[in-house]
């Protein structure tokens, strides 16, 4: 194949760039080795690379701090590339390495792949921001979760709703991703077993963008549903509330942590009075806001996701288990991670014991006014009004 | 009834923006060979551009000018830099050499810009509806509509009046003959290549106002939708491009408008099924070569 | 080598597809005002030449001078800007596009717009047939229809030599003496041609000069009256099978 040389060059060189992230330190016994097999190119990318900018701002603080357990940390970064396969290749090189744990990817299958390399080898493994609560049991005692549990988002965004009386919901959901399916499904099992009728469900694909047919359809709805949830984020939620906005339908709309981003905040009238649900709200004082006072110092741009503050949080919190642990032995780290309580981090507190692994973290509601993000909350719901997974 | 009109203009404005994208790489195709796969990318460019203009001020239908001046002006380039060097090799080589250019930047993209998508605020107007006896029309649906028309018209006037559009169609059925006629290859191809830019970067404008923002790998399942349009058309014709557009989105939104939502889940598989019918029956495609452009 | 009065000199031409060496030093040359007819069986390599001459294959060894400049390698576009056409084999008229549409096309390299639409009312008062049905698409026309169009075509940018690749394939006997009668008159209206056949007879009947290959090589020339009945062609041929 005759691909020009410049081409390839191009290529090659950011496929090394992709690749060998890696803080080429040269490793000894004062060094304690934390692995990150995530996807920080193709489409993880979008959530793997802020992750990563977070542990590595936590890794900055807490060497500067003495380390864990007076050893300095060498984070060692896998791209992925999104690629199931080359996360199970990647997962096993860190084991390799020597790693005590590791970070995995942001979505399920991938962290999967991962995991199941890092459960063989008794190294605990987290992934970056999988939200499916079945995720650690998917793979074994060795497996955590970090972010916000659908469920648990879903059964705060259900108690909101009710509370702000509505009856009738209508979920949009896409089968195309966990997320998009169960987080909209949890919400109309929470809002049902909270008195709630749910009027119909609809589908989506993602990145369909035409949503003409959804809106006319909701249009038709006998009784009208008072309330609309849904998981859809980037770019399926901006297409589908304009399109629902520019029919005249202004019914409230509940949306999810997919849709803290600027594009959302960007959108104008339509978007105006959205409430979604995320893992943390930067309120003054807050852990929350000095925390984005340092991204900002470290990195000379503004954090514009949360995923920045969860890769945060979960760095601080392998560090807490490792300390907790007094050692680096896989078995030992894994059972402290496993009984850690109120770990202070970048979004609040996070409590791991007898959960089984998927934490309870806060959650925050926001409502998207006048482009502004406002604070409507934080919730810490009654475990019972959480669905099973 | 006035569902399926509704359903109906629904279908008409998404298939305008299939029938741009799908016209765009039947464009390329007829000239080369070549399905370009970073076709898509283009719309992305559309995006970026117009994302950097607004940053920096410019009003927004500067903006759109300016996107879809870049993604113009990119798929010139794409030509000259990657496909030309290529273009006597043959088709595998051409087809590994578009996804390489689509990787590649993609890649460029998640390094040097973001990998997590940018907004590009839409003005308000352009987000409301016009009402007419029951009916509503979005704006974007009325300009999607709009373009669609306006761009097919100019297209058929160019490709029947001008000497360089005949060429076009003549080198869509034998290039080397074309170039008996004293047309210059490299001509056609760029031309073929600046309007396959010029209406993605429409097609990309229309898209962006509905998504709101974008992102490194926004480009790729329009391009797969564009490929469908394609062949379900009949590879190699125009006109053909254009009613695999329609077609494909009036399947799309008959489907999501009128399936029972039992059955719902599966409408993707029931469109592709479709499409694979449609291409048992008629091999060549809706209007395969034999109808190509008149 | 060129001689003074050539306007197409064909010197030690080779074309090679791969590991097939379809043309094995082949020369010849064409004056000004001339039919020369170059003959032989199938697979001999005649359209090989011709195409190798308009830059539509690689020219792999020799020199194709073309008023006095060796224009071998260059494109086929620029060749025919520079005065030569190809009328290829199978006719290959545009079916897409109207028979006006594919005269229009021909003379897309000529700069004087207003000449080249005289060039084709004396086009199309040469072939009534295709002013009848200017407007109709050109794969609706027969066979002998639109090897005229085909001529036609080649003939809309006023070519000072044009090479007609076998114009009597598959025509029927009538159609064909059509065919070479409107030949002789483009050469009488001062067209320089190069006849491709294997309807060897006629092709000797209306050629000032005739060459015969026969596996690439070039194996017989001269005038056509001497290789006319002589036998010597139809021994040329059966000598290359
Ligand atoms: N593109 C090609 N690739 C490979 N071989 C070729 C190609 N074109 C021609 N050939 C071979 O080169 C030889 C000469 O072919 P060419 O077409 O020049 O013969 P011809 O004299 O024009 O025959 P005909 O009278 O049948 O048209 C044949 O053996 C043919 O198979
Ligand atoms: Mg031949």
């Amino acid at each position: 194949m005759r691909i020009p040389g410049y081409l390839k060059a191009t290529a090659a060189a950011l496929l090394l760039a992709g690749t060998s992230m890696s803080t080429a330190v040269q490793a000894d016994d004062h060094e304690i080795k934390i692995g990150y097999a995530g996807g920080f190119t193709g489409y993880l990318a979008p959530y793997d690379q802020p992750s990563l900018k977070g542990v590595q701002l936590a890794v900055d603080q807490l060497n500067a701090a003495g380390g864990i357990l007076g050893m300095q940390i060498e984070l060692i970064v896998k791209d992925t590339r999104t690629d199931t396969a080359q996360s199970a290749v990647a997962a096993q090189e860190l084991v390799d390495e020597g790693v005590v744990a590791m970070i995995v990817s942001c979505d399920v299958d991938p962290a999967v792949a991962s995991g199941v390399i890092a459960q063989a080898a008794e190294i605990p493994a987290a992934s970056s921001c999988a939200s499916t609560p079945t995720l650690p049991d998917a793979v074994g005692p060795y497996m955590f979760s970090n972010y916000t549990a659908d469920n648990l988002q879903a059964a705060v965004l259900a108690s909101y709703a009710r509370e702000q009386g509505y009856e009738n919901a209508y979920i949009l959901l896409s089968r195309d991703t966990p997320y998009t399916e169960k987080l909209p499904e949890y919400f109309a099992e929470a809002f049902q077993a909270m008195g709630g009728n749910l009027v119909a469900v609809g589908e989506y694909a993602t990145g369909q963008q035409d949503f003409s047919a959804e809106v006319t359809k909701i249009k038709g709805l006998d009784p009208q549903p008072d309330v609309i949830q849904t998981a859809a984020y980037e770019p399926d939620f901006p297409a589908f509330i304009k399109q629902l906005r520019a029919a005249g339908i202004d019914t409230p709309v509940l949306g999810s942590d997919g849709i803290d981003s600027p594009t959302t905040f960007g959108l104008g009238d339509v978007a105006e009075g959205v409430v979604f649900s995320n893992a943390g709200f930067a309120s003054p004082g807050s852990p929350l806001e000095a925390y984005e006072v340092a991204y900002e110092a470290k990195y000379g741009e503004p954090n514009d996701t949360v995923f920045t503050a969860t890769g945060y949080d979960l760095m601080m919190v392998i560090a807490a288990a490792i300390e907790a642990a007094g050692s680096t032995d896989g078995p030992a780290i894994r059972d402290a991670w496993d009984n850690l309580e109120n770990v202070e981090v970048a979004t609040g507190l996070i409590t791991y014991k007898d959960q089984n692994r998927v934490p309870v973290r806060v959650v925050a509601l926001n409502m998207v006014s006048g482009g502004e993000r406002v604070h409507v909350g934080d919730y810490s719901p009654d475990p019972s009004m959480i669905p099973a997974p | 009834m006035e569902i399926f009109v509704q359903q109906f203009i629904n279908a008409l404005a998404l298939g305008g923006t299939y029938a741009l994208l799908a016209l765009g790489l039947a464009m390329v195709f007829s000239v080369l060979g070549l399905i370009n796969f970073a076709h898509g990318e283009l719309m992305t460019i559309t995006g970026y551009a117009m994302f950097f203009a607004i940053a920096a001020g410019i009003p927004f239908p500067i903006a759109v000018i300016l996107g879809i001046a870049a993604a113009t002006l990119a798929a010139i380039l794409m030509e000259r830099i990657a496909f030309r060097p290529v273009r006597d090799a043959n088709t595998a080589t051409m087809l590994l050499t578009s996804f390489a250019v689509s990787t590649i930047l993609h890649m460029l993209f998640q390094n040097l810009i973001s990998a997590r998508p940018k907004a590009i605020p839409v003005p308000d107007w352009m987000i409301g509806a016009i009402n007419l006896g029951g009916l509503s029309i979005g704006v974007i649906q009325v300009m999607s509509i709009t373009a669609t028309t306006l761009l097919l018209l100019a297209l058929t006037v160019f490709l029947r009046r001008s000497i360089l559009g005949i060429a076009m169609r003549a080198a869509s059925l034998d290039f080397p003959v074309t170039r008996l006629m004293g047309i210059n290859a490299n001509a056609v191809i760029a031309t073929a290549f600046g309007i396959s830019g010029l209406l993605a970067g429409v097609a990309g404008v229309l898209w962006l106002a509905q998504r709101g923002s974008v992102d490194p790998l926004m480009g790729f399942l329009p391009v797969l939708k564009a490929f469908i349009a394609v062949v379900l058309g009949g590879l190699g014709s125009l006109p053909g491009a254009v009613l695999g557009g329609f077609v494909l989105a009036f399947i799309e939104v008959s489907l999501r408008a009128f399936l029972p939502d039992d059955w719902l889940p599966f409408r993707e598989s029931i469109t592709l099924t479709l499409v694979i019918i449609l291409l048992l029956v008629r091999p060549e495609g809706l209007l395969g070569r034999k109808d190509a452009v008149r | 080598m060129s001689e003074q009065g050539n306007l197409l000199a064909i010197e030690g031409l080779a074309v090679r597809y791969g590991a097939i060496e379809a043309v094995r030093n082949a020369s010849l040359e064409v004056r000004e005002g001339e039919i020369v007819t170059l003959l032989g069986a199938n697979g001999a390599g005649k359209s090989s030449i011709l195409n190798a001459v308009m830059g539509l294959v690689p020219v792999a060894e020799g020199r194709v001078v073309f008023e006095g400049q060796d224009v071998a390698g260059q494109p086929p576009e620029r060749i025919v800007r520079r005065g030569m056409t190809l009328c290829p084999e199978g006719r290959h008229v545009f079916s897409n596009l109207t028979i006006a549409e594919n005269l229009k096309i021909g003379a897309a390299s000529r700069r004087d717009k207003s000449e080249a639409a005289a060039t084709q009312a004396d086009m199309l008062a040469l072939f009534p047939i295709l002013d009848e049905r200017r407007d109709q698409l050109a794969g609706t026309l027969s066979g002998g229809e639109q090897q005229m169009l085909a001529i036609a075509r080649a003939m809309m940018s006023q070519p000072k030599i044009v090479l007609l690749d076998e114009p009597s394939l598959g025509l029927a006997p009538q159609i064909v003496d059509t065919i070479f009668e409107l030949i002789v008159r483009l050469r009488d209206r001062g067209a320089t041609i190069l006849l491709v056949e294997q309807n060897v007879d006629l092709a000797l009947e209306i050629a000032d000069r005739g060459y015969v290959l026969a596996t690439g090589d070039i194996v017989l020339s001269g005038p056509a009256a001497d290789l006319r009945g002589s036998g010597d062609v139809e021994r040329a041929y059966m000598g290359s099978h």
